[in-house]
């Protein structure tokens, strides 16, 4: 690396100089394509929500133009109307601005992946850009990174292709997303993301920022891997063909500065506080960098924010970190702390609100406590309603009066099973949806129960034993407070189904080659793209292949065969697949997970148990097993009572076909 | 369109100077000095009244108010800002009050009977159209623009008559102002500094390799040894961001606890500031008068869980108030903070006090 650290400094004066000639861009993109604020998305987009009474976007530009991007595309597709409108308003578009920022919106985008290919299609960028999400809150300067990303580019011949931001931040620190939470290996000297070279760190105290200085390659690669999806899709991508396509990922450690994506609720929770606690200066909320009329605060001790014409009643109290909006007025004794209020809020007497994220035109009754919770625009909660951790009232739900909704209740005007109907074109058409689906909802009838006599608004989990929306309510607040281990068995469901299917296609390509009598090469190579295609790996397509083959009788011919029969018709197809199984067992290590298929196999199939002999017999014989690998499998443990009967059981023929082995042995050795 | 074009380009000016004053000082002290900003400020100025259109100095003034008041909200901290525009409406005032021929407003006198039978020229006053107006307006910022330019080399004349040789001089913090004040005394006489460091941000370190550069003996300190180090001081000579209207000050911190230990020693504390820097604001205009940045510096975000159990602040200024202060030296030579007062009113008009 030194080595060629000193040849590229003498080139690099001219041609940087005309590179930084050219407009910084930046793609942004204004949609997170899944739904984790779920319910409250459904009536705004995530990068209008207010953070600290600032749409997420505008901290997200705010961010772009002071690092000195000049020109910024904005990719939305969920609502793009609102966004359209909001930026149209803002002061990114008034045409001293900048950071000329031109918007792009089409209802096809469902990932990432979709808009980098858009890009490359539209051919948007011509140099260097920055990526980021419609919801990053950050103040890092990445001139610093963006030199680097460009410096390695003129050395390595566009090998680095992305250069991603990270923030340190010890294990253990609120801002960190449990989610996200990455370790890195990297290169230490080169900054690169590296797999297995002779020497690497390992870091876990690292921050993924999600912003990424991206080549105009990144795009260019996404339409050539249409399976690309997300941006992890690409970094596993890159890093697994690192050797072949010679392309490689940098990082960029940062220690200054505050960066953070605001992917769930507990991530908007500790964003939006670290705002309020000024780790984000100069984006504080006395700044008004959007530069709008009226937005202006004063800043007092203790972090307490108050916008225009704000009345405080007597008695009340603002402790610390705490942002009051314009126009809004609290009546007597009230206790408020850590907490962000909108604008236009109405607040009784006698409240304690902690943690409390209230948007704009929301009306608090009297003797009201509210503990870490998100209450959205135009909610109202009516006297002595009690909302404890992680509640949410998504927008215009009314509560009480005389309520207390324990953690983690999410209450939306929508209801929850008319999500379900029309889940499928959701990201297509909002407005046609919430049309109709206004209809629906005076059908059902608000319980009084769940959200009190006067109430107005759907309960949105827990009760109802609905998987999804359990998983729901978790996306909303993110992992770290319910760390449920279901969120585990899920995901194992779901790729135990992919197995499922993917032995049914295995299967049928079996079936399908027995009858038309297809080559046993064009047979594998069908398998192999299956197994691309369900993402499977090696050891279990070797392992389904086995219990598929072992399994065609019965599949074939009824579960009611003797074992002669079953056997009978099961080693000619042996024969004919052999090529099959020796295309895949091929290490010493194959062959045991091969066995120990069929072992599993004929545990399930008790009454044949017998017949497990002659397949081993004659897999040995079509040299797919090796003697060896049998003899360990025998040998080592069982693992349990069952397989110990299962072998007992084989023992006595074992022993005769070791026997009969080590006697071919002999005899072959003696014939020599 | 040749107009409109110059507007446009007008505005865009004006909106990346607002760009400007809300991204700067990221904590580490700002970006630049305060006597760039000033000169900053009063050139925008300049070209504000030479394009934007306007008939009278009440329009004039109405527009540079209105800016005025922009650019002060967008840092308003950074009160040079907010100086430079009462000093330009002052000088409008002037001008137009010499085009009438009336040597009214260049009667600074203040007394209860004028109080009472008047209040000055009023707002209406303003409307008579004069030609030369617009030129002796800018003739005049042009002035204030070489003013500017010399303050510094003005404070810096002025140091063989504070600093003698063999002296112990202490000083906090990095002022470029108090730089070249030793670096001028430096040329004739020998004397040791030393710098308190200034915590969180160690703007001290800066300074000390500067004035080791120009082969002043110097010496860093921490802040806490700035009392036990004081009895060895034979003066202190400190920068600051604003003079306030009381004579008080509102400097870097760290700048308080060396004032209190100068008293408690009784050692002369001399404050290097500009002109510009004088500031009408009291202190007790509490929600604009502190700044605070990311706590960053105090306790680094890398801490991890104890941030989430406490309240960092990181407030960037001190006020120190004017009877720990033994001199001022400005660009006009040296005065007692007792008669800033009086300098308040010669360099802004009374009724601009507020924007």
């Amino acid at each position: 690396m030194s080595s060629r650290g000193g040849k590229q400094k003498k080139g690099n004066v001219t041609s940087e100089q005309e590179e930084e000639e050219q407009p910084l861009q930046a793609v942004l993109v204004a949609d997170s394509f899944n739904r984790r604020f779920f319910p409250i998305s459904k009536d705004q987009p995530r990068a209008l929500l207010p953070l600290g009474n600032v749409a997420m976007i505008d901290y997200t530009l705010e961010f772009l133009t002071s690092t000195g991007v000049q020109e910024t595309f904005v990719f939305c597709c969920w609502m793009s109307n609102k966004i359209k409108d909001h930026l149209l308003k803002s002061k990114w578009c008034r045409p001293t601005s900048p950071n000329v920022v031109h918007i792009i919106t089409s209802d096809l985008y469902r990932s990432l992946g979709d808009v980098l290919r858009d890009v490359d299609a539209k051919n948007l960028v011509r140099n260097d850009f920055i990526l980021v999400y419609g919801d990053v809150v950050s103040n890092i300067d990445v001139s610093q990174a963006l030199q680097e990303h460009r410096h390695r580019r003129k050395v390595d011949k566009n090998i680095s292709v992305m250069t991603m931001v990270f923030k340190e931040s010890s294990p253990g620190h609120k801002s960190r997303c449990e989610e996200d939470d990455v370790i890195v290996a990297m290169d230490s000297k080169s900054k690169r993301f590296s797999m297995g070279t002779d020497e690497f760190e390992i870091r876990h105290d690292l921050l993924d920022c999600h912003i990424s200085i991206c080549s105009p390659q990144v795009a260019e690669l996404f339409t050539d891997n249409f399976d690309y999806q997300t941006r992890n899709d690409f970094v596993r991508g890159i890093l697994v063909n690192e050797e072949i396509l010679g392309n490689q990922i940098h990082l960029y450690v940062t220690q200054d500065g505050y960066g953070a994506r605001v992917s769930n609720l507990q991530m908007y929770d500790s964003v939006s506080s670290d705002m309020v606690r000024r780790w984000v200066y100069p984006l504080t909320p006395e700044a008004n960098f959007t530069d709008q009329q009226g937005q202006g605060c004063t800043h007092s001790r203790h972090n307490v924010y108050r916008g225009a014409e704000v009345s405080l009643g007597h008695g009340s109290q603002m402790e610390e970190n705490v942002l009051i909006g314009r126009d809004t007025s609290i009546g007597a004794n009230c206790h408020i702390s850590n907490s962000v209020i909108g604008n236009n809020c109405t607040i009784g007497d006698n409240v304690v609100l902690d943690r409390a994220h209230m948007w704009n035109n929301v009306h608090i009754s009297s003797n009201v406590e509210i503990h870490q919770s998100v209450v959205c625009d135009g909610a109202v909660v009516k006297e002595a309603v009690h909302l404890n951790k992680q509640c949410v009232l998504a927008y215009n739900v009314v509560i009480g009066p005389n309520l207390s909704l324990p953690d983690g209740t999410v209450v939306s005007m929508h209801h929850p099973e008319e999500e379900e109907e029309d889940d499928d074109d959701e990201f297509l058409s909002d407005d046609q949806e919430v049309g109709h689906s206004k209809d629906k909802t005076r059908q059902k009838a608000f319980n009084p129960a769940e959200v009190g006599p006067e109430g107005k608004g759907y309960i949105w989990k827990a009760s109802m034993n609905d998987t999804e929306d359990e998983e729901l309510a978790q996306c909303l607040w993110g992992l770290v407070l319910n760390p449920d281990p279901e969120s585990d068995s899920e995901s194992e469901a779901s790729e135990e189904s992919q197995d499922r299917t993917f032995q049914l296609e295995v299967l049928g390509t079996l079936q399908r080659g027995l009858e038309e009598n297809i080559v046993c090469d064009n047979l594998v190579l069908e398998i192999n793209s299956l197994k691309y295609a369900y993402n499977i790996t090696l050891k279990e397509v070797m392992q389904i292949l086995t219990r598929v083959v072992l399994e065609y009788p019965f599949q074939q011919q009824g579960t009611q065969l003797t074992t002669l029969q079953y056997t009978g018709s099961l080693l000619p197809l042996l024969k004919t697949w052999s090529p099959v199984f020796k295309n895949y067992i091929k290490r010493a290590q194959d062959h045991l997970d091969c066995l120990s298929a069929v072992e599993e196999l004929f545990l399930e199939q008790d009454t044949h148990q017998t017949a497990m002999v002659k397949v081993l017999m004659k897999m040995y014989q079509l040299e797919i097993l090796e003697e060896e690998a049998i003899l360990k499998w025998f040998s080592t443990g069982a693992t349990n009572d069952k397989s110990r009967q299962l072998r007992k059981n084989q023992g006595k023929q074992r022993m005769s076909l070791q026997r009969k082995e080590s006697e071919e042995d002999e005899s072959s050795e003696e014939g020599e | 369109m040749p107009g409109a074009d110059k507007e446009a380009d007008l505005t865009e000016r004006i909106e990346a100077f607002l760009a400007d004053l809300k991204r700067g000082g990221c904590g580490t002290g700002p970006i630049r000095g305060s006597g760039e900003t000033a000169r900053e400020t009063t050139a925008l100025l300049r070209k504000v009244t030479a394009q934007a259109r306007w008939s009278s100095a009440g329009d004039l003034m109405e527009i540079i108010r209105k800016e005025g008041r922009r650019m002060t909200a967008a840092q308003p901290s950074e009160t040079t800002v907010g100086n430079m525009v009462l000093r330009v409406l002052k000088i409008i005032r002037e001008e137009y009050a010499r085009s009438r021929g009336s040597s009214e407003e260049t009667d600074q006198q203040e007394s209860l009977h004028k109080l009472l039978t008047s209040g000055g020229l009023s707002e209406e006053n303003f409307r008579q159209h004069f030609v030369h107006l617009k030129a002796n307006v800018i003739e005049a910022i042009n002035e204030l623009l070489t003013e500017l330019d010399g303050t510094t080399d003005n404070i810096a004349m002025q140091a063989l008559e504070h600093i003698h040789s063999n002296e112990v001089i202490m000083t906090v913090g990095r002022s470029r102002t108090v730089e070249a004040f030793l670096k001028d005394a430096a040329r004739k006489r020998k004397f040791h500094v030393i710098v308190a460091e200034c915590a969180p941000f160690c703007q001290g370190h800066e300074m000390a390799t500067n004035l080791s550069k120009a082969s002043i003996e110097t010496t860093v300190i921490a802040d806490a040894a700035i009392f036990a180090v004081m009895s060895r001081v034979n003066k202190v000579i400190i920068g600051t961001q604003t003079v306030l209207a009381n004579g008080g000050l509102r400097a870097v911190n760290g700048t308080h606890t060396v004032a209190l230990a100068a008293r408690h020693h009784s050692t002369p504390l001399i404050v290097c500031a500009p002109m510009f820097k004088l500031s009408p604001q009291f202190p007790n205009e509490e929600d604009t008068f502190h700044k605070f940045v990311s706590p960053h510096e105090v306790l680094p975000f890398t801490e991890g869980e104890i941030l989430s159990k406490v309240n960092v602040h990181c407030p960037v200024f001190d006020y120190v108030p004017p009877e720990l202060i033994t001199l001022f030296i400005s660009n006009i030579g040296g005065n007692a903070p007792s008669y800033i007062y009086r300098l308040m009113s010669e360099l802004y008009h009374p009724e601009d006090h507020d924007l």
